[in-house]
């Protein structure tokens, strides 16, 4: 059935702007379409859930800055992990280095509880960044040393994070008047990103992403570095030919990728969170991932994915309380967008035959 | 359309009044209830959803209850309490630890809402956290176990070593070992309240350690209590009876039922003298409970169960009376003396008898 479905179609020689427009329009309307069905069976009202869906994120200036404020840790992780897809290097373990890099930056205000020097977020930032790298540096190097896969490496380096956290929340790093429960000490004001606006958590950390991003564009549009970067991943022999290092290409990769992912974990902590706690990547390490595919691993493409993930998630949340979906209908309606998606842009490179070239692939 | 505005700092202190004020006319009090798991058939969402159930029972259409179950701890669970807040939610029941500092910061911004949290430690004028002397009843299934065992081990498959559950623990150890002083406590910290496989393997791994009575301790689903039963140790946990997943092998479970909290809760948001303090509630409140005992448990052992029981009520006896030693041997509480409610409420060292050191 694959097979067949397949061979009816063809890759077209450039991929299809109009397509590309379309897809998600298209998908949308499919998944309202099947969601419609599975809110029909749970009783729940479909104009409401729509509306919550897709048009309530927008209406008050609170959601639109808890849309922002989601986009940017999105945004910065999808960027730097799509630069390693490009150059094939499989990072899968930002969610660790996101971790990490919380942990990292969490070490100033946990040991100068009482400071309130100017300096002290940017030694987070540093801290957060270089901790990311750090981790996903340990990959680089089994990797580059021993060949050790990557997929598996940085997958299991996630999980030695989260019991890294648990023990400093549980020991050293407990905060002293939290009855034991496993956190750290509120943050200080001086270690805090400043909100944006009053009232609402997006802050000023929303920058990185945004400069991380026309950093980004830049290296891999406009640079020779990004040429070779995606040569040595792609054709490690070619690149070795031509004078490209592949082991530089996992190096830069997985560096890139710590590097943003701990800026990340940092921009949690010293933002919305406030604290280093058990929680503190909300799956942005993984969802990273997803928003990178979306994006077609394309810059641009990814600030559009980026932007479509949050406001699908803000709106899940709006769901809940709004149209009291329960949250696995959430997951499923969220679930069908991205299935749809992906679907229908296989679309932008590829079209069906039309009768006369199906022919002609017949007759060879 | 007001309410989208509102949730900006100030206009949500004055949609806060507007709803406020809308309640003393036909409009039912809306509460909002969040809880961290599903509601399913056992366990602490399930708990917590019975006492809400009271509520409903008691006001009928006067309350809207929306509930919203299975939402993790985090930054995404702060904007949905958010919302709930502007949504027009006048009373809310935050079901787990992690709601704490997003309600707090909404309590103080709404001071005509009123605010119930589980477990927590930070309070404001309309923000009461609530916690239940889970150790009262811990007590008395310990001294059942200490009947029942014979390889004199218990086992105890932890969540989160928190003051909460290690005070349940000292609870289970001191009551077994006042009646047997040979028996000793192993304890798993799984680091999850909601980890069915790795509760089910930590249980099996005390099995295999030794012990024949296992205490499921804070877990929200009968993992423990169907391992114990297949393996043929004895078994009680918390919140809600798991009988019928070990109908041979239950000990017996120390419940909570929290209408009586609830309700009383919402009777005073509604007088308007909702008072936010730290709501510490055991059996002398009726929220602990303990039912559905053994019948291996012999007649002498229950009679002396329901003696130590009804002195618990009475403020006769106390589970932590002294004399306490802590693990290292050391004395944490002189004889004649009793620990303070404020240091059990933060307790973080375990009752000789356990051999698991808290995790540092």
């Amino acid at each position: 059935m694959v097979i067949t479905v397949l061979s009816m179609l063809e890759r077209r020689p450039q991929p299809s702007r109009a397509m590309l427009i379309l897809a998600p329009l298209i998908a949308v309307v499919l998944s309202v379409l099947v969601s419609s069905v599975l809110l029909l069976i749970l009783k729940k009202p479909l104009g409401t859930t729509l509306y919550a869906f897709f048009i309530e994120p927008f209406e008050s200036f609170y959601s639109i800055s808890e849309i922002f404020l989601k986009f940017g840790p999105l945004l910065l992780i999808a960027q730097a992990l799509a630069v390693g897809f490009r150059a094939k290097v499989w990072n899968i373990g930002a969610e660790g280095q996101m971790i990490i890099g919380a942990i990292a930056a969490s070490a100033v205000p946990v040991y100068f509880v009482d400071n309130s020097s100017f300096w002290l977020l940017p030694a987070m930032m540093v801290l957060g960044a270089l901790g990311g790298m750090f981790w996903a540096g340990i990959a680089a190097f089994l990797k580059t040393r021993f060949n050790a896969n990557e997929i598996l490496v940085t997958l299991m380096l996630s999980s030695v994070a989260l019991q890294l956290l648990y023990f400093l929340l549980l020991g050293p790093w407990k905060d002293p008047m939290g009855f034991n429960f496993p956190q750290t000490v509120m943050f200080q004001d001086a270690a805090l990103f400043e909100p944006l606006f009053s009232g609402v958590r997006l802050n000023s950390s929303i920058f990185i992403p945004l400069l991380f991003t026309v950093g980004i564009w830049l290296l891999m549009e406009k640079t020779f570095g990004g040429f070779k970067l995606v040569v040595g991943g792609l054709a490690p022999q070619a690149a070795a030919y031509a004078g490209f290092s592949a082991k530089r290409s996992v190096w830069i990769s997985l560096l890139i990728a710590g590097f943003a992912a701990g800026l990340a974990g940092m921009s949690e902590v010293a933002g919305p969170i406030g604290q280093l706690q058990r929680s503190v990547t909300s799956g942005y390490g993984y969802a990273g991932i997803i928003v990178a595919y979306l994006g077609g691993l394309n810059p641009i493409g990814i600030v559009f994915a980026a932007f479509f993930l949050s406001v699908l998630h803000i709106g899940g949340d709006i769901a809940l309380v709004t149209a009291s979906l329960p949250i696995s209908a959430v997951h499923v309606f969220q679930g069908l967008l991205l299935i749809f998606y992906l679907s229908v842009h296989t679309f932008v490179n590829y079209r069906f035959k039309s009768p006369r070239t199906a022919e002609q692939s017949h007759r060879t | 359309m007001k309410r989208f505005i509102s949730q900006t700092l100030i206009a949500a202190a004055i949609a806060g009044c507007m709803v406020a004020t809308g309640n003393a006319q036909d409009d039912p009090l809306e509460i909002g209830v969040l809880l961290p798991s599903p509601i399913a058939d056992v366990g602490w969402s399930h708990a917590l959803n019975e006492g809400i159930n009271a509520v409903k029972k008691k006001y009928g259409d006067e309350v809207k209850v929306n509930t919203i179950e299975n939402i993790q701890e985090g930054p995404d669970a702060d904007r949905i309490i958010n919302k709930m807040v502007g949504d027009g939610n006048d009373f809310l029941l935050l079901g787990s630890f992690g709601f704490m500092n997003a309600g707090l910061r909404l309590a103080q911004r709404n001071p005509d809402l009123s605010f119930i949290h589980a477990s927590g430690y930070k309070t404001a004028d309309n923000f009461s956290p609530f916690t239940a002397k889970y150790y009262e009843g811990a007590y008395l299934m310990g001294m059942a176990a200490a009947e029942l065992t014979t390889t004199k081990k218990l086992g105890v498959v932890g969540a989160f070593a928190i003051p909460e559950l290690i005070s349940t623990i000292n609870g289970f150890a001191l009551g077994a070992r006042s009646i047997d002083p040979d028996i000793t406590v192993d304890v798993v910290w799984i680091n999850s309240w909601f980890d069915p496989a790795k509760a089910q393997d930590a249980a099996k791994a005390l099995i295999a350690g030794g012990s024949d009575v296992l205490f499921s301790n804070a877990q929200d689903t009968p993992s423990v209590v169907t391992v114990a039963e297949e393996a043929g140790a004895y078994v009680f946990n918390l919140n809600s009876s798991m009988k019928e997943y070990a109908p041979t092998r239950y000990l017996g479970v120390v419940k909570t039922d929290w209408a009586p909290f609830f309700v009383a809760s919402v009777d005073a948001h509604i007088a308007g003298n909702f008072e936010g303090k730290n709501e510490w509630l055991g059996m002398t409140d009726d929220v602990v409970v303990v039912e559905d005992w053994s019948s291996d448990i012999s007649a002498d052992m229950a009679a002396q169960i329901e003696a130590t029981q009804a002195d618990i009520v009475s403020g006769a006896r106390h589970v932590y009376d002294g004399p306490l030693t802590n693990q290292a041997g050391e004395e944490m509480v002189p004889a004649g003396e009793r620990l303070e409610d404020g240091a059990i409420l933060g307790i973080d060292w375990h009752v000789q008898g356990v051999n698991t050191p808290l995790p540092q």
